[in-house]
């Protein structure tokens, strides 16, 4: 290592410790170099009399403890949280891996999907735990090994969704393609722990030909392949005469007991089920089934249609309907819907529930019948509202009086909203025309299908077209309700009242008792941008306002040494540098040794300000104040002794400390840094100079 | 020639179910007489928000002190502001000085059918980037369009559902899976 220059004082005479690794200036005492990479081996001798090698160990991902030091601690910082993130992921990964048996291969490549996400900051704000499983499930995926996310969710215990979410997040991010789940992967797994011996090998075949055949059956499409598997092997199962229950193969696929019979069902609708075992072995069918859901489907459409031809059938039917006509009339009239108050209309619902629950039981015939009568009526209904103006009719509800008419009612106002669609346009007229004047609400179901499109005023005001204020009226409860409803509210949360009422006797007694603590959300720390200067003194001036004073120092014992060495400052822009890289690298270390008054002087600008912040806050947070008094005493006399001289000047202010300032300070580590220039703390520079 | 052919024959009928709206009223609302007084309002004091609903339209709509108010249920744009007008109407009877801005739809959900059905893994593979199926999770393909900023889920019966911010976009989408999905059938 000859040749070598010093950057901080430009010495030459470099001394190169091998057993500490370290190159250090002897003219400055700067460190320029540390864990010097050797190739050569070499003992030093224990206390203990044994010898042993001289190294230390350097991790192999992950910079672990930069040759440079200094410069750029926050990168330092940086680096440091990133390596150790990385480091705890691949334990993790291992961990996780060796659960699940994946070889070493997969590993590595979980970990470098794991370095990607980190990278591209995908770890923050979610768990750990779950960005791990997600790379291995990747990796799962990618190699079509037959790993489940089950799997991974039963280990961890996680809900399999939220691993999925994170899954489904990074393969996006990531942009990785992960290649379908084929059910045919995990069959011999399953097969495996469900034991069958030397016929293990037949069995798997068996089911894989099931699951061809449910494949082109369109059964498997958005199916969990588990519950495919589980009905596969437990046919070619019984096909082979293994008697395994459907409670066993639910064991060992982790589905649930419906899900299979559900898929047994399915399979069993589909031809090839008619097959004999030797049949299905030999032969393929040709034709392809549609999928359960769509069957499932079709037939709720053709019920509909069956029921709609039925109807129309007894519609036809109008001989022994006419009796019942009248006597539905009237009890219609008796109880249109008058709402006075929605609890009124509450008690007219239950009413009708009442009455409807009295028809269960009744034949389907009738009931039809009743229907059909009901939905002719309705037409009548109609007419008749819109001529007579049918208002306030004689008598509440009458009670149900027999058979008849309970059933009548339900069915009446059963099927209302289909003859609705008939009587639309007569009731939107009478709505339009008569908007505010009837007393009693208009079918709810007709009024409400009139919907006036007209433009919002831009300038806010509510445009009033088409509301009907008297509905809205009825929203509004008088004061006896109001009152009840209070009421009710009250005991339905009462647990959360008391809650509150707790919490906040709580508070007032710490508050009395002097403990209170207020939960303030946590600020998060600013990150300082690097300080751009041109020369050193601007960066001093600039450092010296960014950083706090500390109060570890003793000012006192530094006058001295200021008054001492005060005019021996003012190198060239090195020096300052130095200063400013020392108060850097003094913000770790203990203030070690002195050597040089140059920190010292910096330490009288740097006085002033430490005074006049508010001691007051320091004292909040426990520190212990060591020159309150004396460097107020000091600070007078300062100024004068102070022997300023030089680029740098003395930054009038400093800036409001709201936390308490770090130490800091003109630590006379000069023997500190190198610094690449104090400009940028970049690792930047770091990077270039070390090897 | 699909492409053509895709075209010729597209009359699906989109089902709008569900439209999502905001607004704001300007002014500050004290909940408790809301609730108090309202006749078919629900009070939830731990999250500090009343949920009001109408009938006519048919909607469910939050309502925050800060007089900010979502709208949920109803079943077109226009009477999806129809109905915030009614609620706003609503809450100047019981004495705010409400005034009636911004107003945005924000969600619209629909649902639409396709007459064939659609072989999921196949679809997943031709249109990678924008398609994600996950079996295990869920049963239907998730399709999203950045440009529309739409979602669509698609499933092996044929149905899809489709949720966007507004209407036109909703039905954009749909006219742009056609193709895609008309090739996986």
């Amino acid at each position: 290592m000859t040749g070598r220059v010093c950057r901080g004082c430009g010495g030459t005479d470099i001394e190169l410790d091998t057993a500490r690794g370290d190159a250090v200036c002897t003219g400055c005492g700067s460190v320029l170099e540390d864990n010097i990479i050797v190739s050569e081996v070499q003992f030093v001798e224990n206390s203990g009399g044994g010898s042993s090698a001289v190294g230390q160990f350097v991790s192999l991902d992950g910079a672990g403890k930069t040759p440079a030091l200094g410069g750029g601690f926050h990168v330092n910082l940086g680096k440091e949280s990133r390596a150790q993130t990385l480091q705890n992921g691949r334990r993790q990964i291992h961990h996780l891996g060796s659960q699940l048996q994946l070889n070493q291969h997969c590993l590595d490549t979980a970990f470098n999907f794991f370095k990607m996400a980190v990278s591209k900051h995908l770890t923050r704000g979610r768990r750990m735990a779950h960005v791990i499983a997600a790379c291995l499930y990747l990796v799962c995926r990618t190699e079509g090994t037959p790993h489940m996310l089950l799997d991974l969710s039963d280990l961890l215990q996680v809900n399999v969704y939220v691993l999925g979410k994170t899954f489904l997040l990074l393969a996006r991010e990531l942009c990785i393609n992960a290649p379908a789940i084929d059910p045919c992967l995990y069959i011999p797994r399953f097969a495996h722990l469900l034991e069958f011996g030397e016929k293990n090998h037949e069995v798997s075949m068996t089911a894989l030909r099931l699951l061809q055949r449910m494949k082109r059956d369109w059964m498997h499409t958005g199916r969990r392949p588990s519950g495919l598997c589980g009905a596969a092997l437990l046919v070619a199962a019984r096909m082979h005469d293994f008697r395994r229950t459907v409670k066993e193969v639910i064991s060992v696929v982790k589905v649930c007991e419906s899900t299979l019979r559900k898929r047994l069902t399915e399979f069993e609708d589909t031809p090839t089920s008619q097959l004999t075992v030797d049949e299905f072995m030999k032969i393929d069918l040709e034709g392809e089934c549609d999928p359960p859901s769509y069957t499932a489907g079709q037939r709720k459409l053709r019920m509909k249609q069956l029921e709609q031809v039925l109807s129309k059938k007894l519609e036809d039917v109008e001989g022994e309907i006419s009796s019942y006509q009248d006597a539905i009339e009237s009890e219609l009239e008796n109880s249109r819907p008058k709402a006075k108050g929605t609890l009124a209309s509450l008690t007219r619902d239950g009413s009708v529930e009442d009455s409807a629950s009295s028809l269960f039981g009744e034949e389907d015939p009738e009931d039809e019948e009743l229907q059909a009568a009901a939905s002719h009526l309705n037409k009548d209904f109609y007419r008749e509202l819109l001529g007579a103006g049918v208002s306030s009719s004689s008598g509440e509800a009458g009670g149900p009086e027999g058979g008849s008419r309970p059933p009548a009612l339900e069915s009446l106002l059963g099927p209302l909203p289909t003859a609705a669609s008939l009587g639309i346009s007569d009731s939107i007229r009478e709505c339009i025309s008569s908007q505010s004047q009837e007393p009693t609400e208009p079918d709810p179901n007709a009024a409400a299908l009139c919907f006036p499109v007209a433009g919002a005023r831009g300038d806010g005001e509510l445009d009033l077209s088409g509301i009907d204020d008297l509905e809205i009226d009825r929203y509004i409860l008088n004061e006896a309700e109001a009152r009840v409803k209070a009421e009710l509210w009250m005991r339905e949360n009462a647990e959360y009242l008391r809650e509150q009422r707790e919490k906040e006797a709580r508070i007032a007694k710490e508050k009395e008792l002097g403990i209170y603590k207020e939960h303030k959300p946590k600020k998060s720390c600013k990150r300082r941008e690097p300080i751009q200067a041109s020369t050193a003194g601007e960066a001093i001036e600039k450092m010296l306002e960014q950083k706090k004073i500390s109060s570890k120092i003793n000012y006192s014992v530094l006058q001295d040494l200021n008054s001492k060495g005060g005019g021996s400052l003012r190198g060239g822009g090195a020096q300052p540098q130095e200063r400013a890289g020392a108060r850097k690298l003094s913000r770790r270390k203990t203030p070690a040794g002195r050597s040089g008054a140059d920190p010292v002087s910096s330490v009288g600008k740097r006085l002033r300000p430490m005074v006049s912040a508010q001691p007051a806050k320091r004292a909040a947070v426990g520190e212990t104040l060591l020159l309150s008094s004396p460097s107020l005493g000091a600070e007078p006399v300062r100024p004068t002794a102070v022997v300023e001289s030089g680029p740098v000047s003395y930054p009038p202010e400093e800036d409001p400390d709201e936390e308490d300032p770090d130490e800091e300070d003109g630590e006379p580590c000069v023997s500190a840094l190198q610094m690449m220039g104090s400009s940028d703390y970049g690792c930047d520079g770091e990077e270039d100079e070390g090897y | 020639t699909t492409p053509m052919d895709a075209d010729s024959d597209v009359a699906l009928d989109i089902l709008i179910t569900n439209v999502v709206c905001v607004f704001r009223t300007r002014c500050h609302l004290n909940l408790r007489k809301i609730a108090l007084e309202g006749a078919n309002v629900i009070y939830k004091r731990d999250v500090g928000k009343v949920l009001m609903k109408l009938r006519k339209p048919r909607i469910t709509a939050t309502i925050w002190s800060s007089g900010k108010i979502i709208c949920t249920g109803a079943t077109s744009e226009e009477e999806a502001k129809f109905g915030a007008r009614r609620l706003a109407r609503s809450l100047q009877k019981l004495g705010f000085q409400v005034i009636f801005t911004d107003f945005k739809v924000v969600n619209v959900l629909a649902v639409c059918n396709m007459p064939f059905e659609i072989r999921l893994p196949e679809f997943t593979k031709n249109n990678r980037p924008h398609a994600s199926y996950e079996p295990e999770l869920h049963p239907a393909v998730c399709y999203r369009i950045k440009s529309l900023r739409a979602t669509l889920q698609i499933f092996s019966t044929g149905s899809i559902t489709v949720t966007g911010p507004n209407v036109k976009a909703v039905a954009t989408a749909v006219e742009q899976i056609y193709p895609f999905v008309f090739e996986s059938r």
